[in-house]
C-alpha cells in the first residue's frame, strides 16, 4: 500500500498548479461571474495542452489530481462535467475539443424498427446548457447523441460559476450506433470520484483563505489566528480535508486498478466530501467575520462550489447508507480482510 | 500510489503469519489474565521471549535487540498481523514500546544490556512516570526533584497515572535536576528501581471499576538513585522526551486503527441511524489507514514530520470514540451488561478482563486525553502544520 504520490504525479500537480495560477486566476472567475467573460479562451488553453485527453480510466489518480487543482481554483469551463462525466459513458465520442454532458435519470428508450426513441427530462444536468454532446444513460444502456438533439435549458442556481441544464427529449430518434455500450456503474464511481476530489480542492480553497486571514485580520491587538477557538476550527478543517482526500484518492486508485472496493470507495469519497464541506463551510465562513458574509469577497466562490458539490449525485447521508450496505455486505467474508 | 504491497514485504508477512501459526500461546496456556500493564503473567513472558529470541518482537530492531532490521513497511504489515489477530504486542507495553525504545536511542552500551534487553525479553517490566499532579499538558513544568549527592541522585516528589507502577520493576521518571534553567531546559531522565528505599506506589481504580487498577501515584521521598541510572544527558531529558515519543507516534496512529478495525468486526447496526455511523466508522478507518501509509513512508525516506503525525492521533482516538459511543448505544439495554463481552477478545488482548460496552467507551478516552489532548493536538496541527501564530 502506498498512499504518496510518485514521481511523475508531484510533477503533474505542480505542473497543473503553475498553469491554472496563471490562467484561471480568481480575477477570471470574477470576472466570468459579474462581466459575463467568457470561459471559452480558458477551455482552449486546456484542450490545448492535452488534458481532454485523460480518458482512460486507468488516469484516474493523474485526473484527479488535475481536478482537484480544477476545484481549488473554481475552474469555469465545463472540463468536470465532461472528463468525469460523460466521456467514462461514451468513451471516444467526443473530439478533444468538444464538451459533453450526463444525464443519469428520467430518460426512457424504445426499441423501434432499427433503432430508438428516447424520452423523458431530467433537471440539474451539469453543464447541460453548453455540452456538445450527451450522454444518456436508460434501462435499455447507454446513448450518445449531439446535444442539440435536445431541448436544454440554463436554469439558474445559487452558484454564479456552476452551469446546471434542463434536458428534454422528446421523441428523439436516434440509431443502434449511438448505444456506447458504456458500464454505466463504472462511469458512476468516476463521476462521484471526480465530484469528490472537486469538492475537496474547493474546501482546501476555503482553509486557504482562512489562514491568509487569521494571519493578517487583527482584533485585540493581535492576529486572530493566535485565538484558540480559531486555531481548533482551522485545525478541524484540515484534519476533514485530509480525510476526504485521502478517501478520495483511495477511490480514484480503485478505479484506475479496477479493485473491487470500487462502489464502496467512491461513496465514501462522496460522503467524505460532503463532510468536509459541512465543516469547512461552517467554520470558514465564520472564521472570515462580516468580510466573508459580502458578494466582493472570493470566498463566496469556493464556499457554492463545495456546497453544490453536496447537492449533485446524493449527499453524504444517501451515500453513508450505501457505504454501509456495501461495507456490511463485504463484513460477511472477512471483514478485516476485506478492510485492511 | 498503489492499493498493495510489494512482494517481499508480503513474502515477510508470510513468514511471519507462519511463525504466529506455528507458536502462539494457546487458550489453555494462558493460565491467568494480565492485570496491569506492567504485570505479564509467566506464559505470557515466554511468548514475548520466544518472540525477542526469533526476531519477531520489534523486527525494526537488530537482533541483539529482538528484532530482524526490518524495513517500516515491513514493521506495519507485522503489526498488522497481529492487529488482526486481536494479539496485544506485550503486555507490558509502555515498557517495550517507549522505556526499551528510549533506551536503546539514549542509553549507554550498559543500560541495553542491563535495563532494554531484560524488558524487550519480559524478565522484567517498566513504568513511565511523566506526568504530576500539577504537570498534565504542560509537562515541562513537573516539580520533582533531583539532586546529585556523590555518585546519587536524591530524588523527591511526586508522579500520578503512573500506570502499571504497582507491577512493574523500574520506572523512567522525569526529574527536575536545574531548577534555575528555563523549564524546558532543566529535566532529566532516571531510570529509578521500584524497590528503591524512599519510593511508595499507591495504585488507585480506574473509572471502570475500583478494582482495575492500572493507575498509579508514585512518591520520592529521599529516594538515592545511582547516577549511572541517567538516560541521556544532564538536563537533556527533554529531548528523551521528544525522542522516544516522537518515534513511537509513527505507528501510534496504528492503534486506533486497530480498535476501528475491531469495531468494524463488534459493532452490530440496528437502526438506519446505526448504519449511518457504522458508515463513518468504516470511512474513518478507511481514511486512517490511507493517511498512515503516507506517515510511514516519510518514516521510510528517514523524514520526521511530527506535528503531521498530530492529525492521524486526533482523527484516530476522535474517531474510535465516537464508534464505539455508537456501538454502545445500539447495544440498548444490553450495554448495561456488566461484565460482559462485546467481542472475540482472546487471552492475548488486553481487553479481555474490562470488555463491556461501557469499559470500551471510556477507555477510548486515553486515546484522546494521553499522549498529548486532543485539544493539544489541534494546536500543534494549527501552529505547526497550518502556520498560524504562536499565542
Ligand atoms: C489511561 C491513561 C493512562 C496514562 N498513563 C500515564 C503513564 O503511564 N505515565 C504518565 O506519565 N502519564 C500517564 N497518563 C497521564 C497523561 O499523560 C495526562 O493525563 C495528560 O498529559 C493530560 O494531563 P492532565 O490529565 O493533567 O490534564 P490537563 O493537562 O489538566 O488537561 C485538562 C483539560 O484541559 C485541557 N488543556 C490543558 N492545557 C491546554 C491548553 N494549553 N490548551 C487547551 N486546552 C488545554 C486539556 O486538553 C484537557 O481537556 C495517563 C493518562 C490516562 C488517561
Amino acid at each position: 500500500m502506498q498512499s504518496e504520490f510518485d514521481e511523475d504525479q508531484r510533477l503533474w500537480q505542480s505542473t497543473v498548479r503553475e498553469v491554472l495560477a496563471k490562467e484561471c486566476t480568481p480575477a477570471l472567475v470574477r470576472a466570468v461571474v459579474d462581466a459575463d467573460a467568457d470561459p471559452a479562451g480558458l477551455w482552449q488553453t486546456y484542450t490545448n495542452l492535452g488534458w481532454t485527453q485523460l480518458v482512460d480510466a486507468s488516469e484516474m489518480v493523474e485526473l484527479a489530481i488535475l481536478v482537484e487543482e480544477l476545484g481549488r481554483a473554481t475552474d469555469p469551463t465545463p472540463f468536470l462535467a465532461t472528463m468525469t462525466q460523460f466521456v467514462p459513458l461514451a468513451p471516444g465520442v467526443a473530439e478533444p475539443k468538444q464538451t459533453g454532458a450526463a444525464v443519469y435519470e428520467g430518460v426512457t428508450a424504445r426499441r423501434d424498427g432499427d433503432g430508438w426513441v428516447l424520452d423523458g427530462a431530467a433537471r440539474h444536468v451539469l453543464d447541460a446548457d453548453r455540452a456538445d454532446w450527451l450522454a444518456v444513460v436508460t434501462a435499455e444502456g447507454v446513448f450518445a447523441l449531439p446535444a442539440a438533439r435536445a431541448t436544454i435549458r440554463r436554469v439558474p442556481v445559487f452558484d454564479p460559476v456552476l452551469h446546471v441544464g434542463e434536458v428534454t427529449l422528446a421523441g428523439v430518434r436516434v440509431a443502434d450506433g449511438a448505444l456506447t455500450g458504456a458500464d454505466p456503474e463504472k462511469a458512476r464511481h468516476q463521476a462521484l470520484t471526480g465530484l469528490a476530489i472537486t469538492m475537496v480542492g474547493a474546501c482546501q480553497r476555503v482553509l486557504d483563505l482562512v489562514l491568509e486571514h487569521a494571519r493578517t485580520r487583527q482584533q485585540f491587538g493581535v492576529p486572530i489566528g493566535s485565538f484558540q477557538a480559531v486555531k481548533h476550527k482551522a485545525a478541524d478543517m484540515h484534519v476533514a480535508i485530509e480525510r476526504a482526500r485521502a478517501l478520495a484518492y483511495f477511490a480514484a486508485l480503485t478505479i484506475a486498478t479496477n479493485d473491487p472496493r470500487r462502489r464502496l470507495a467512491a461513496s465514501m469519497a462522496k460522503a467524505s466530501a460532503g463532510e468536509c464541506q459541512s465543516v469547512v463551510f461552517r467554520h470558514g465562513l465564520q472564521l472570515f467575520g462580516g468580510m466573508g458574509y459580502t458578494w466582493e469577497n472570493d470566498l463566496q466562490f469556493a464556499l457554492k462550489r463545495a456546497k453544490a458539490g453536496e447537492a449533485l449525485l446524493g449527499g453524504a447521508d444517501e451515500h453513508r447508507a450505501l457505504v454501509a450496505k456495501e461495507s456490511l455486505a463485504l463484513t460477511g467474508v472477512d471483514s478485516r480482510a476485506a478492510h485492511v | 500510489m498503489q492499493l498493495t504491497f510489494d512482494d517481499d514485504v508480503e513474502a515477510f508477512r508470510a513468514e511471519f503469519v507462519a511463525f504466529l501459526e506455528a507458536n502462539l500461546p494457546s487458550a489453555g496456556e494462558a493460565d491467568r489474565p494480565s492485570r496491569s500493564t506492567a504485570d505479564i503473567p509467566e506464559w505470557a513472558r515466554r511468548w514475548q521471549r520466544l518472540q525477542f529470541d526469533a526476531g519477531w518482537l520489534l523486527p525494526g530492531n537488530p537482533p541483539e535487540f529482538g528484532g530482524r532490521n526490518a524495513g517500516i513497511l515491513q514493521q506495519y504489515v507485522h503489526l498488522e498481523e497481529l492487529s488482526k489477530r486481536r494479539i496485544l504486542h506485550s503486555f507490558n507495553p509502555q515498557g517495550v514500546g517507549i522505556i526499551a525504545a528510549s533506551l536503546l536511542s539514549f542509553g549507554t552500551p550498559e543500560q541495553k544490556r542491563r535495563w532494554a534487553v531484560p524488558l524487550l525479553r519480559a524478565e522484567i517490566t517498566a513504568a513511565l512516570g511523566m506526568s504530576e499532579p500539577g504537570a498534565g499538558s504542560d509537562l515541562a513544568s513537573l516539580r520533582t526533584r533531583a539532586v546529585l549527592d556523590g555518585d546519587h541522585f536524591v530524588v523527591n516528589g511526586q508522579k500520578v497515572w503512573t500506570s502499571g507502577a504497582h507491577d512493574a520493576d523500574v520506572i523512567l521518571t522525569f526529574v527536575r535536576t536545574d531548577p534555575d534553567a528555563p523549564k524546558h531546559k532543566g529535566i532529566s531522565v532516571l531510570l529509578i528501581p521500584s524497590d528503591t528505599p524512599g519510593v511508595t506506589r499507591r495504585p488507585f481504580g480506574s473509572i471502570a471499576s475500583p478494582d482495575d487498577l492500572d493507575f498509579n501515584e508514585v512518591f520520592f521521598d529521599n529516594a538515592r538513585v545511582p547516577a549511572e541510572n541517567l538516560v541521556g544527558p544532564l538536563n537533556g531529558g527533554w529531548g528523551v522526551a521528544n525522542g522516544s515519543l516522537g518515534h513511537e507516534r509513527t505507528l501510534l496512529w496504528l492503534i486506533f486503527a486497530e480498535r476501528l478495525a475491531d469495531l468494524l468486526v463488534d459493532f452490530h447496526p440496528v437502526t438506519t441511524l446505526d448504519e449511518d455511523r457504522y458508515a463513518t466508522l468504516v470511512m474513518d478507518a478507511h481514511a486512517l489507514r490511507w493517511m498512515g501509509s503516507a506517515a510511514l513512508a516519510r518514516e521510510a525516506r528517514g523524514e520526521q514530520d511530527v506535528a503531521a503525525l498530530s492529525v492521524l492521533k486526533l482523527l484516530g482516538s476522535e474517531a474510535a470514540q465516537a464508534a464505539t459511543e455508537a456501538a454502545f448505544e445500539s447495544a440498548g439495554a444490553d450495554a448495561l451488561d456488566h461484565p460482559v463481552l462485546t467481542g472475540p477478545l482472546s487471552h492475548l488482548s488486553l481487553e479481555a478482563y474490562v470488555s463491556g460496552w461501557f469499559e470500551r467507551y471510556a477507555r477510548t478516552f486515553s486515546g484522546t486525553i494521553a499522549g498529548g489532548t486532543s485539544e493539544i493536538q489541534r494546536t500543534i496541527i494549527a501552529e505547526r502544520v497550518l502556520g498560524l501564530p504562536r499565542g
